[in-house]
């Protein structure tokens, strides 16, 4: 059995990239415009599903899963070519040299060309990272550390896994995925907002005769020697003193 | 003279007491707004009222939450360390048991509950010399490190030329950009609307969500109070309590349910757990909050302990006296049955 599913998986990823091919070759790229899809627009086997009759039946099965991406992890298809196991685990990177490069390629969709051996994200066209799409996404992090899978295990190429991370903090933020907070501590704060920062500012107080506003305005004594000087020079604009 | 002074020690509300040093009827108030209904001294009602911060009634949360330290030390999503082992004496393990109930008890302190804060509508100054300065408007923050948040002055210049003190909403925005606080968010996430979190409810992740809410608001802003009452009515249709119990917020669910006078769910599924003693301090904070009801009044004038309080509310306040009597009896015999 999981041997006749390794060949099915080893066949669909040699004949996709021939696939690939016939569809660009036989097809015009249509721009299909989804507003609730993170996916890149670049994807070339896209077609609007209401389009003309030249789409060939695979086209349309490409199409299927624009809108709901997370339909295709339940379908008969997806069991077929990966059962239970995530999207990312029989594929094998190709690279000179015992060690492989700390990083994966940049993309493997450049415009229309598809590189050879695709990363497991980008040789499946059903498969988007969408934020809604939970059950892809949590075949790419640890449940127990929340912890990402580095690309360098999983396959993928940089694009897709800059796609991903955005998608798993999305779905964090829409409480779709689990979250672990730290604990916050009420004790230390002050809660009674009587602050003048933050609670209406009080109308100055009224002056009474013989009161000063600041209380050390009366006893600051001027310098004697300073204040004949400034009575010298401005000796001109004076008020005559009584 | 003495015993007074030690009560206004014990009593929470301090600042209550510190500004009514000089008088003494207040201190008086104070005092027995902790201690019994029975010996009321003020003639207003809202004094009688227990509140939240009240020493007998954070005790009686405190009970009810319970201490399961398998539910409070569960293992977070963290970086997980390899296990470590120790061989202790039997007095060593007794001390690390209690050492791991304290820590259990800091991390059950329940969040507060406050009154909404005011909003703040203040101007500064008017300038009409400055209008049409600019398109945009200028937040003037003070960004000194040692003062409280609360303290601190933010101001907003708007492009008509008046000089106004920022809103809350701006505060908490502008205060999370200077000086972040780790999990918070600058604008709310869309976790908070409600047609996400009933997809969280459906989930029974409530206690996430409160994680979540208490970590991104303030406890006095409105959407904290929203999406906790949010929350507490989700659990109290669905009889849902038990995900919350041993955590910081069976408190402030237990709270909400008797002010709203509807703790007859909570009753029927703490005897239906056979928390006899639970239920028996549920009934007893409904009277310390609402003193006014039939029950209390009753179970004053009968000087009610224990399964009798449970009966006199039965009898009077609840929609569902049936369960709680038969449950009350069943526990009655099986206590006999078992001294026999």
């Amino acid at each position: 059995m999981a041997a006749s599913l390794q060949r099915i998986g080893i066949v669909a990823c040699r004949t996709f990239p021939v696939i690939l091919q016939r569809h660009l070759q036989a097809q015009r790229i249509r721009d299909v415009k989804i507003t609730s899809i993170v996916a890149p627009v670049l994807r070339v086997n896209y077609c609007a599903s209401s389009s003309s009759a030249d789409n060939t039946d695979s086209a349309e099965t490409l199409s299927r899963y624009a809108d709901t991406p997370w339909e295709y992890l339940k379908s008969e298809e997806y069991i077929e070519r990966y059962g239970s196991k995530p999207v990312w685990s029989n594929y094998r990177r190709n690279h000179k040299g015992g060690i492989p490069p700390q990083k994966t390629r940049k993309t493997c969709i450049r415009g229309d060309k598809i590189c050879g051996n695709p990363c497991p994200i980008c040789r499946d066209p059903n498969i988007i990272i969408h934020y809604k799409n939970v059950n892809l996404l949590q075949q790419f992090f640890c449940p127990d550390t929340g912890v990402v899978h580095d690309p360098t295990v999983t396959g993928v190429c940089m694009k897709q896994q800059k796609l991903l991370s955005k998608a798993i903090e999305t779905a964090k933020d829409f409480g779709l995925l689990r979250a672990q907070f730290a604990h916050v501590d009420f004790t230390k704060e002050d809660y009674s907002n009587t602050h003048g920062a933050v609670a209406p500012t009080p109308p100055p107080f009224p002056l009474s005769s013989g009161e000063l506003w600041y209380s050390w305005y009366g006893s600051v004594k001027p310098d004697e020697r300073e204040l004949a000087r400034v009575k010298r020079i401005y000796k001109d604009y004076l008020k005559p003193e009584v | 003279m003495a015993a007074l002074s030690v009560t206004r020690c014990l009593v929470r509300s301090y600042f209550c007491v510190k500004s009514a040093h000089k008088n003494v009827q207040t201190c008086l108030q104070t005092t027995t707004r902790v201690f019994s209904v029975s010996a009321s001294r003020s003639s207003s009602e809202s004094v009688l009222k227990a509140q939240f911060t009240d020493k007998e009634v954070q005790d009686i949360l405190t009970k009810i939450t319970g201490l399961n330290l398998d539910k409070v030390f569960r293992p977070l999503i963290q970086q997980l360390t390899p296990p470590k082992y120790k061989l202790l004496t039997d007095t060593e393990l007794e001390e690390a048991v209690h050492k791991a109930e304290e820590q259990a008890k800091h991390l059950l302190e329940m969040p507060p509950i406050l009154p909404e804060r005011k909003p703040i509508d203040d101007v500064l100054a008017e300038d009409q010399m400055l209008e049409g300065m600019d398109t945009a408007k200028y937040v003037f923050t003070d960004i000194n490190f040692n003062i409280p948040h609360r303290e601190r002055f933010i101001v907003v210049r708007e492009p008509s030329g008046t000089l106004r003190k920022a809103s809350w909403n701006e505060r908490d925005r502008i205060i999370q950009i200077y000086f972040p606080k780790e999990g918070r968010k600058v604008t709310a996430p869309p976790v908070f609307k409600e047609e996400n979190l009933r997809v969280v409810f459906e989930q029974e992740r409530h206690e996430d969500v409160l994680n979540h809410c208490v970590v991104q608001f303030e406890p006095d802003s409105a959407e904290f109070n929203k999406v906790f009452i949010l929350t507490y009515e989700d659990i109290e249709k669905h009889g849902k309590y038990d995900l919350l119990r041993s955590t910081r917020f069976f408190g402030g669910l237990a709270w909400h349910m008797v002010n709203e006078r509807r703790i007859d769910g909570l009753l029927v599924d703490m005897l239906q757990r056979d928390l006899m003693q639970d239920a028996v301090k549920l009934v007893r904070l409904f009277n310390l909050v609402h003193p006014q009801s039939e029950s209390a009044q009753h179970a004053q004038g009968q000087q009610a302990a224990d399964l009798d309080l449970l009966k006199i509310y039965a009898q009077y306040e609840s929609s569902r006296a049936g369960f709680i009597e038969l449950a009350v009896q069943t526990y009655e015999q099986t206590k006999a049955l078992g001294s026999i």
